[in-house]
């Protein structure tokens, strides 16, 4: 398939992808900053390469010293994780340049798909439900008005260049627009450089229901189901499970097929996910990610699939073999996040890890990078590890979940493991009666204080 | 048994003949048995860097390996600021920037790294004299790598 991989990223997703590599036999170049020369994923590939001081801009983000670091170890693929340089399509066409493949999508899609209003304009096109709301940025207070008020309140101001959950602002009747537009404007163009901004139609209780999906960059592509990923704090995800509680095989087959049909259409290749608002049985477009999600294990515990080995095998052109009857979904699965943050407050909390434990046994599944005596730095996220635990059904894979979470250590520093435990014994949650602002509104009325 | 012969007197001019033939003939070692006395006479190898025989042989594996830890904390360590190849002279054939023993201004340049065709001359921070050179011609190098030391 490919010579050597470089993997242009760090942590638990480097680790992630490294396996993948291993297991396929393909020889690998980790790159690093200076704060990682420790890191698990450096000692376990086959060459590293220190490409930069700790700042993530001149390191992770350094476009010239990956793309030496690839001309020095002959690296001919790139894979870049997710965040960091992932969903820059101006660094796929710049490895493309000098003759190395980069693993992901086509440039023009990922470039597509970051622009949030053209990408919700494609979808519609596409024939992909979409949240009712402005055509494309509103130019004027006045034209937000009048949208609003045929969407109807309360409605959503988002930001065009904004994404993964920033720049949002809700207004809940006529009076408050105005003020919230200016603001959002200018929150906007001060954290992405571009004032442009839509509305849409604010859902009250939505669930965030997503899609996988895997194309072959030739008209061929499938889909492998959903991931319920409501509980959210700050719009960042925490838990996420698969299959959602909310929907029946029905539901599933009818939306996997739009969104599947829609990445036929436009020759998707590589892996990528559709988001979604679910409410009333109605499902809205939000946006689509072109890259692999932190999420992913969700989907591979339940379909058996490696997602990584499918990325590698679409990219590498002629090796797409999967088709939509060979997805099969056992079994249920969820995803606690655990980051180095008090489980109260979120404060971050990096520092030595004195004593790991991870926790084992049928079903039980860690993606994490971390060892005892390693040292979580301060200049990256805060994401300690995943633990992923499927069972037969949703019952079992909470009651597996409750025992791996209290049997878990991660000692010497604080970590969010307290809100799982807390979690997975809370009613809702283990009723699957949940949505976006739940996690919100337990933290809020002291569900952690209890 | 017999007792072997007690010898307290050391044979000086046997040593200073081993010696200048030593010098003489720019071996290292020289041992000699004779009449059950073993006289080894060796020419220490670890103090100066003056080797001028040698070419500009930067210090390449031995040097390097011996305490790679050490060396990128001497405080007269240039360290490369990119990921690149490493070239000790300005063109294939040339003559090289730097030898042990050079002396050199601030700015001067050492060596030049090239990344993705473009040429990067690296500068010696301060003036001082090289006094090991911790890469090889056209090596591969990474952010941080310790390359020259200057004192």
């Amino acid at each position: 398939m490919f010579d050597k991989i470089l993997i242009a990223n760090r942590g638990e997703i480097a680790l992630r992808v490294l396996r993948a590599c291993k297991e396929l036999g393909i020889p690998t170049v980790a790159v690093h900053s200076t704060a990682d020369a420790d890191a698990m994923h450096v000692r376990f590939a086959d060459e590293s390469v220190c490409i930069g001081p700790p700042a993530a801009k001149d390191s992770y983000l350094n476009i010239p010293s990956i793309l030496s670091a690839c001309e020095i170890t002959g690296a001919d693929a790139v894979h870049p994780g997710y965040g960091f340089l992932s969903e820059n399509a101006r660094f796929a066409e710049i490895l493309a340049d000098h003759g190395v493949l980069f693993i992901g999508p086509k440039a023009e899609h990922i470039r597509l798909m970051g622009d949030k209003i053209e990408a919700k304009r494609t979808a519609r096109k596409l024939g992909i439900p979409v949240v009712p709301g402005s055509e494309g940025g509103v130019s004027s207070d006045a034209e937000a008005a009048k949208i609003a008020a045929d969407i109807g309140y309360p409605v959503l101001i988002k930001a065009a260049s904004g994404g993964g959950g920033r720049g949002m602002q809700v207004v809940r009747d006529a009076a408050g627009l105005s003020a919230a537009l200016s603001s959002a404007r200018s929150e906007s163009k001060a954290a992405f450089g571009d004032d442009t901004v839509y509305l849409e139609k604010y859902l009250e209780k939505p669930r965030h229901i997503e899609i996988q999906v895997l194309g072959d960059g030739n008209g061929k592509a499938i889909h492998l189901g959903e991931r319920d990923c409501s509980l959210q704090r700050r719009h960042q995800k925490v838990w996420e499970e698969g299959p959602s509680p909310a929907l029946n095989t029905a539901a599933r087959n009818a939306i996997g097929e739009t969104v599947a049909k829609a990445m036929r259409d436009i020759g998707y290749l590589g892996v990528g996910t559709v988001e979604f608002l679910y409410e009333d049985g109605k499902f809205y477009f939000i946006e689509m990610n072109t890259r692999i999600q932190v999420e992913h294990p969700v989907t591979e515990m339940i379909t058996d699939i490696d997602l990584i080995f499918e990325q590698i095998r679409a990219a590498a052109g002629n090796q797409f073999t999967l088709q939509q009857s060979d997805i099969k979904f056992d079994g249920h699965a969820i995803e606690c996040r655990i980051n180095a943050e008090n489980p109260v407050s979120f404060r971050p909390s990096p520092g030595k890890i004195l004593h790991y434990h991870p926790p084992g046994g049928l079903g039980v599944r860690i993606d994490s990078a971390v060892y005892q005596g390693y040292s979580i730095p301060p200049f990256y996220d805060s994401l300690v590890g995943k633990l992923i635990v499927h069972g037969k059904t949703r019952q079992e894979c909470l009651m597996r979940l409750r025992r791996a979470l209290d049997e878990v250590v991660v000692d010497g520093i604080e970590t969010t493991l307290p809100l799982f435990r807390a979690l997975v014994r809370e009613s809702d949650i283990i009723d699957g009666n949940y949505h976006i602002h739940w996690l919100e509104q337990f933290l809020a009325r002291g569900g952690m204080e209890a | 048994m017999a007792k072997s012969p007690k010898s307290p007197i050391v044979d000086r001019d046997l040593i200073r003949e081993l010696t200048a033939l030593l010098n003489e003939t720019g071996l290292s070692e020289i041992e000699i048995e004779q009449d059950g006395q073993r006289v080894r006479v060796a020419r220490n190898a670890a103090s100066t860097p003056a080797a001028p025989r040698a070419a500009p042989a930067p210090m390449p594996a031995s040097g390097a390996a011996a305490s790679p830890p050490d060396l990128a904390k001497h405080p007269g360590v240039v360290v490369s600021p990119m990921v690149g190849t490493a070239y000790a002279a300005p063109e294939p054939g040339a003559k090289p920037f730097i030898e042990i023993g050079s002396k050199v201004k601030a700015g001067d340049t050492l060596l030049v790294v090239e990344a993705m065709k473009t040429m990067n001359q690296i500068p010696a921070p301060r003036a001082g004299s090289v006094i090991q050179i911790l890469f090889e011609d056209g090596q591969p190098v990474e952010f941080g790598e310790p390359l020259v030391i200057i004192e």
